[in-house]
């Protein structure tokens, strides 16, 4: 009993080591991975840090006036003037209602196939 | 037979005693085992039990380089970056681990010429552990000195504090310097209020700091930087500055002083100009002038706030005051007598003394306290000035200082108290963060009453309709601004010159419900052409108007011709 005891203790402990090597190599693959990854994450935040900057460069008014110069014959755009800006109010309102009835008419003829532009243009080369 | 039973009992004790001796055995064996398996039990649970346990994942504490740290975003009103923090890679040495010195000062002056030898080669030998070589490098340069491998240099990720408008709103931001402390402008104020306590406590190290934004809009900002270089070349100015404020809340939209500089490169900030060693200063802030005929409308607003002068009077505006040896005279004379709004109009000198002696010197003395004008900027900037007014004026003081001659103050003093006679009368002290209009209520005190203000808003307007500031109200129609001249001659070597002035628009728009008031300075200025004055009506009243024309839409404010509004300004006494 007591030796098939011993030898089972043997057979433990020999997996136990196994397993506790395993283990430790893993961890040390683990914690390599996770350094490259920081580095990465630095390098990308770098790089990200650069291109924001480069962003609100690209949109600072400073940096797009005089590209909006160069082009201003081009484009054609100007200084806003004042007599550019209109009040809703101050559009006219329709002078005259449409004719529903007329227009119900015309568009009950074109279906059934009458043009009267077509019949105008026969009548002038006639 | 007792033969037998003594042998029979010596064996069974022998029997027994061997029995005992190995029960003995295995029980101590049992005992240990147990012992054994209680141990290893112990260390298998406290295994387990470190197994369940939960890591801290939150490093926030760690403590990182005091060089990495990090300043927060500076934004405008409108959420555009105007400084922010670049990663840049910064080159260092350990020169216990530098084998050849000549090699490596060799290879790195190839890549970067700007080092001097000599220098390098000192820095390199030794046996430190740490020398700083070059900071903020490309990542170009990085990789070239990468190639190089010469053992014993690294490089090190730091932050560097970009600009991306580089010198628009230089004044307004300030710079930093290689350990990114704040030496000037806003970002100097934010060091002072906060960053630099955060980065001792070791909690700016997580680059999560909370952007800070700002009062400025950069669209404005850049019209009004734009005008001002404009200014600098139509009108061969030595110098230009111009403030924008919002009467309301107290708010600075724009400001700006030329020549500037450069805050990516601090050194520009003290570079000469034309030769002139201090002209990139903030003249907005930092610099004080003669404001000149301005005050006019301060003394017209005391005079009326306090009753003594009603807009109907009329003054005798026909011979020149005279103090003893001293006659002041006006600029432009009409010599005729004078009503209120006409000594305005006409920027009558002696009117406006005798305007002033109604009101009283004291008086007028202590509503230049009352607006604001002896106490500190309450601007965020570490550059601001005190405004250079007499204690106690003398006869001849109090009436110079009525037309703005022998009293210096800042500009942006100057806007502070403009704001608070178009707004209601509700003086708001000046900021570059944002407000809303309840909480700058809160702050505000009130200065004169609501009628003088509609009067003073009134007499502005009148001066653009009619006076000195035609030119600009021709450019910007539609706005309904007002403003008024000034033009003050420039002290030098002592006196007074007549070939050299500081000329003056403080304005503000719309009248009929103000929002902005603004302050522009052109310095020096020349004729445009042969056809055109000298005075500020020609340069700063004009630069005004464009600038208002280009701001108003991104403002949203809508041009309106209607002739009413300025009817309505028209107070009920002159109707």
């Amino acid at each position: 009993m007591i030796r098939g005891l011993n030898f089972l203790l043997l057979i433990t402990s020999v997996l136990a080591l196994v397993g506790v090597y395993t283990l430790k190599y893993h961890t040390v693959d683990t914690a390599n991975e996770k350094l490259a990854l920081q580095r990465q994450i630095e390098k990308q935040e770098a790089d990200l840090s650069l291109l924001k900057a480069d962003w609100a460069y690209l949109n600072q008014p400073a940096h797009i006036a005089p590209i909006v110069r160069r082009h201003a014959e081009v484009l054609g755009v100007a200084v806003i003037d004042q007599a550019q800006f209109i009040h809703i109010t101050d559009i006219p309102m329709r002078t005259a209602q449409t004719d529903d009835d007329a227009l119900t008419e015309l568009f009950k003829s074109l279906d059934a196939g009458v043009d009267p532009i077509a019949a105008l243009i026969e009548a002038s080369v006639q | 037979m007792s033969m037998m039973s003594t042998e029979a009992q010596e064996l069974i004790s022998l029997e027994g005693e061997r029995k005992t001796q190995r029960n003995l055995t295995h029980s101590r064996i049992r005992w240990v085992m147990l012992g054994l398996l209680m141990l290893f039990g112990l260390v298998g649970g406290r295994l387990v039990q470190l197994g369940y346990a939960n890591t801290d994942t939150d490093f926030s504490g760690e403590e990182r380089d005091l060089i990495t740290a990090t300043r927060p975003a500076i934004l405008d009103r409108n959420g555009l970056e105007m400084a922010l923090d670049i990663r840049v890679p910064s080159l260092y040495a350990e020169p216990r681990r530098i084998i050849d010195v000549e090699e490596a000062v060799e290879k790195l002056t190839g890549v970067l010429p700007e080092l001097d030898p000599e220098w390098l080669r000192k820095r390199l030998t030794g046996d430190q552990g740490f020398v700083w070589v070059a900071r903020e490098l490309t990542p170009l340069q990085k990789e070239k000195i990468f190639r190089l491998g010469i053992p014993g240099l690294d490089f090190r990720t730091e932050s560097k504090r970009y600009y991306p408008a580089s010198n628009e709103a230089s004044h307004l931001l300030g710079t930093v310097n290689r350990d990114n402390q704040g030496i000037s402008g806003f970002e100097m104020h934010l060091d002072n209020e906060d960053v630099a306590l955060l980065q001792d406590l070791g909690l700016a190290r997580d680059r999560t700091l909370e952007p800070v934004r700002m009062s400025v809009d950069l669209r404005v900002q850049h019209a009004l930087t734009d005008e001002l270089a404009d200014s600098l070349v139509r009108y061969q100015a030595t110098a230009a500055a111009g403030v924008i404020m919002n009467v309301k809340t107290g708010e600075v939209v724009a400001m700006a002083s030329l020549p500037d500089f450069n805050p990516n490169e601090p050194a520009t900030a003290l570079e000469p100009y034309e030769g002139r060693k201090g002209a990139r200063i903030n003249r907005i802030t930092a610099g004080t002038f003669e404001l000149g005929s301005i005050f006019k409308t301060i003394t017209l607003a005391a005079a009326i706030d306090s009753g003594v002068v009603k807009l109907t009077d009329s003054f005798d505006a026909r011979f020149p005051v005279r103090f003893g040896r001293f006659s002041i005279n006006d600029f432009h004379g009409k010599h005729t007598i004078l009503t209120v709004p006409e000594i305005y109009k006409y920027s009558s000198n002696i009117g406006t003394i005798k305007i002033m002696q109604a009101f009283g010197a004291e008086n007028y003395r202590s509503f230049l306290t009352r607006l604001g004008f002896d106490d500190p900027l309450t601007v965020e900037l570490p550059e601001t000035t005190r405004s250079n007014i007499p204690k106690k004026f003398s006869e001849v003081g109090a009436a110079t200082a009525s037309f703005g001659a022998g009293l210096a103050t800042t500009p942006m003093h100057m806007v502070a108290a403009l704001g608070a006679l178009v707004n209601g009368g509700h003086y708001v002290p000046p900021t570059l963060y944002p407000r809303t209009e309840a909480e700058a209520r809160a702050l505000s005190r009130p200065v004169v009453s609501e009628a003088t203000s509609a009067k003073t808003r009134y007499l502005l307007r009148l001066n653009a309709l009619e006076g000195s500031g035609s030119r600009a109200n021709k450019i910007a129609k539609g706005y309904r601004m007002g403003g008024k001249t000034g033009t003050a001659e420039k002290v030098i070597d002592g006196r007074y010159s007549k070939e050299k002035n500081l000329a003056i628009f403080a304005s503000a728009f719309p009248l009929d419900a103000p929002q902005y008031a603004m302050v522009i300075m052109v310095d020096e200025a020349v004729a445009e052409n042969e056809r055109s004055g000298r005075t500020a009506g020609w340069n700063a009243g004009e630069m005004s108007g464009r600038v208002v024309q280009r701001i108003a839409p991104m403002l949203g404010i809508l041009p309106d011709f209607d002739t009413n509004i300025d009817l309505a300004l028209v107070p009920m006494e002159l109707r």
